[in-house]
């Protein structure tokens, strides 16, 4: 059993969320009338134990403990509530919001762990490439799939695309630079190290 | 309706489209050619690192930077209006673009790291791009010129059965600037109707997520592949034989998974994937290996496609 933690002014865990950055709803958390009109057309909360409804009512409850809710790691990202909320809240947008929290808390880096390949790909190629660690289980699910991968040179040749797949070399260094002033190099090894020591 | 540029345009490259369907890139460029659109490639442009940011381990810091140099290249070239392949960069794109806008605070740490970093070059000025002028997808810029596609048809594809998919970052993300419908989305429908087609129209999870869910696909299968089901049994149940999308990340979903999930179903999925200029382009006449890029597919278009009739002129 998870203990719940309430904060002295719950309000302060929504305000945190109205100031960041990524928020687009100036104050909309705060209108939440708990219609559950997210939760009604929501995919996840279709296939899984997901509430889109009651994340909102922890974080208006000031329940930090919703960080640590592995339930919030199953939204699309597919912005159907954003869409859809009658009073301009978006609960795609604050769990994105909380799992930054989270990531900023040191929670939730085994969820990130898999997908570094992202990160990496950024610095070798300036690419968001599918992380190498998930071709195994592509090539067994799609049939014809690595075959095709192996014959992209070709069929990209074919197509007479130009450019050409990989950026300059001082497109890559320049990408590699914004990413290490940014601390976002910093973060990706914090998470790699806090993983490859367990 | 807002105002849709056809000239000063930088084709955004897609890292899905480049290695999962090129053939998108290459019947973007025939159709846009077909129809005096005025765009250009640039190598200098760098993913728009929406994968990442959606799996959640890009920060919104990071790819703003990265989407102000993807602008600054933009502006260089005097290609100010990004036109984008995939939904993602074009929901990623659009928000770089309010937050540099909008967030002071923001764009100065951005500014500020570029200038102490040698990178000034780099800096984005207040209102140097706007969301609504600047921003698009290439279904907007299909839309500008609907009226222009019929007299370019060469092939007859309206005895097929056609469903639209409408990608949730086109459509929900910055549904303020949608074209065509956010509840009930119909430009893809449009524009087929334009190439001398009928779609069916509405059916059931019309406007349902595609079930790739960024991470989901990779880390949580079941709760993905059980989304993607719904959808895939609507368009089963309307028998159709060409689904048209508008984002490769929903494209991969239903065209390289479709067999994994008919087995889960117990149903025999039949149809093919396209993406809407897929979809134009081999109306237009495009040569399937050399423009539609048929050799990237999971499912084979040839497997729907058998012949082509020309238009009765």
């Amino acid at each position: 059993m998870t203990t719940q933690k309430i904060t002295d002014s719950p309000i302060d865990f929504a305000e945190d969320i109205i100031l960041d950055v990524k928020n687009s709803k100036e104050d909309g958390v705060l209108k939440c009338v708990q219609c559950g009109m997210c939760t009604s057309t929501c995919p996840a909360a279709r296939h899984s134990d997901y509430n889109p409804r009651d994340i909102i009512e922890r974080v208006l409850e000031g329940d930090m403990t919703i960080m640590e809710d592995d339930n919030i790691w199953n939204c699309f990202y597919c912005y159907t509530c954003h869409s859809v909320c009658p009073v301009g809240n978006s609960v795609c947008e604050v769990n994105q919001i909380l799992k930054q929290f989270a990531i900023n808390n040191g929670i939730g880096y085994d969820k990130l762990y898999e997908y570094m390949g992202f990160a990496d790909s950024y610095f070798t190629a300036a690419i968001g490439a599918i992380p190498e660690i998930f071709f195994e289980d592509i090539r067994r699910d799609v049939p014809g799939w690595w075959e095709f991968r192996q014959n992209l040179g070709d069929i990209r040749d074919e197509l007479e695309l130009n450019p050409p797949l990989m950026p300059p070399e001082e497109v890559i260094d320049e990408v590699s630079t914004i990413l290490t002033i940014t601390g976002f190099k910093d973060r990706i090894e914090k998470i790699r190290q806090s993983q490859e020591e367990e | 309706m807002k105002e849709i540029p056809d000239k000063n345009i930088l084709l955004f490259r897609s890292c899905l489209v480049s290695v999962e369907y090129p053939g998108v890139e290459a019947s973007t460029k025939f159709v846009f050619d077909k129809l005096g659109v005025d765009y250009a490639i640039s190598e200098k442009q760098t993913c728009c690192t929406g994968l990442g940011h959606y799996s959640d381990v890009f920060d919104q810091l990071s790819t703003s930077a990265i989407g102000a140099r993807n602008f600054r290249i933009a502006k260089d070239l005097d290609r100010p209006n990004l036109v984008m392949m995939c939904a993602t960069c074009y929901a990623i794109n659009k928000k770089s673009v309010k937050l540099l806008n909008n967030k002071d605070e923001l764009r100065e740490k951005i500014n500020n790291l570029f200038d102490e970093n040698g990178l000034g070059h780099l800096k984005y000025e207040k209102d140097e791009l706007k969301p609504t002028e600047n921003i698009f997808h290439v279904v907007d810029i299909l839309y500008n010129k609907i009226d222009e596609i019929p007299d370019k048809i060469k092939y007859d594809l309206s005895d097929y059965t056609i469903a639209t998919h409408h990608g949730c970052h086109y459509c929900k993300v910055h549904y303020e600037d949608t074209v065509g419908g956010v509840r009930d989305p119909h430009i893809l429908d449009d524009i087929i109707g334009a190439c001398g087609c009928e779609t069916i129209g509405w059916y059931d999870h019309k406007r349902a997520t595609c079930g790739t869910g960024f991470r989901q696909r990779y880390s949580n299968p079941e709760l993905s592949f059980s989304a993607t089901a719904d959808k895939m049994n609507a368009i089963c149940d309307e028998d159709v034989d060409i689904m048209v999308h508008l984002c490769p990340n929903c494209h991969i979903q239903f065209d390289r998974y479709q067999h994994l999930i008919a087995d889960r179903e117990k149903r025999k999925f039949r149809a093919i994937h396209l993406n809407i200029a897929q979809f134009v382009a081999l109306a237009m006449g495009g040569d399937l290996d050399k423009v539609i890029g048929a050799k990237a597919h999971t499912v084979p278009i040839d497997s729907v496609i058998k012949d082509l009739k020309e238009v009765e002129k």
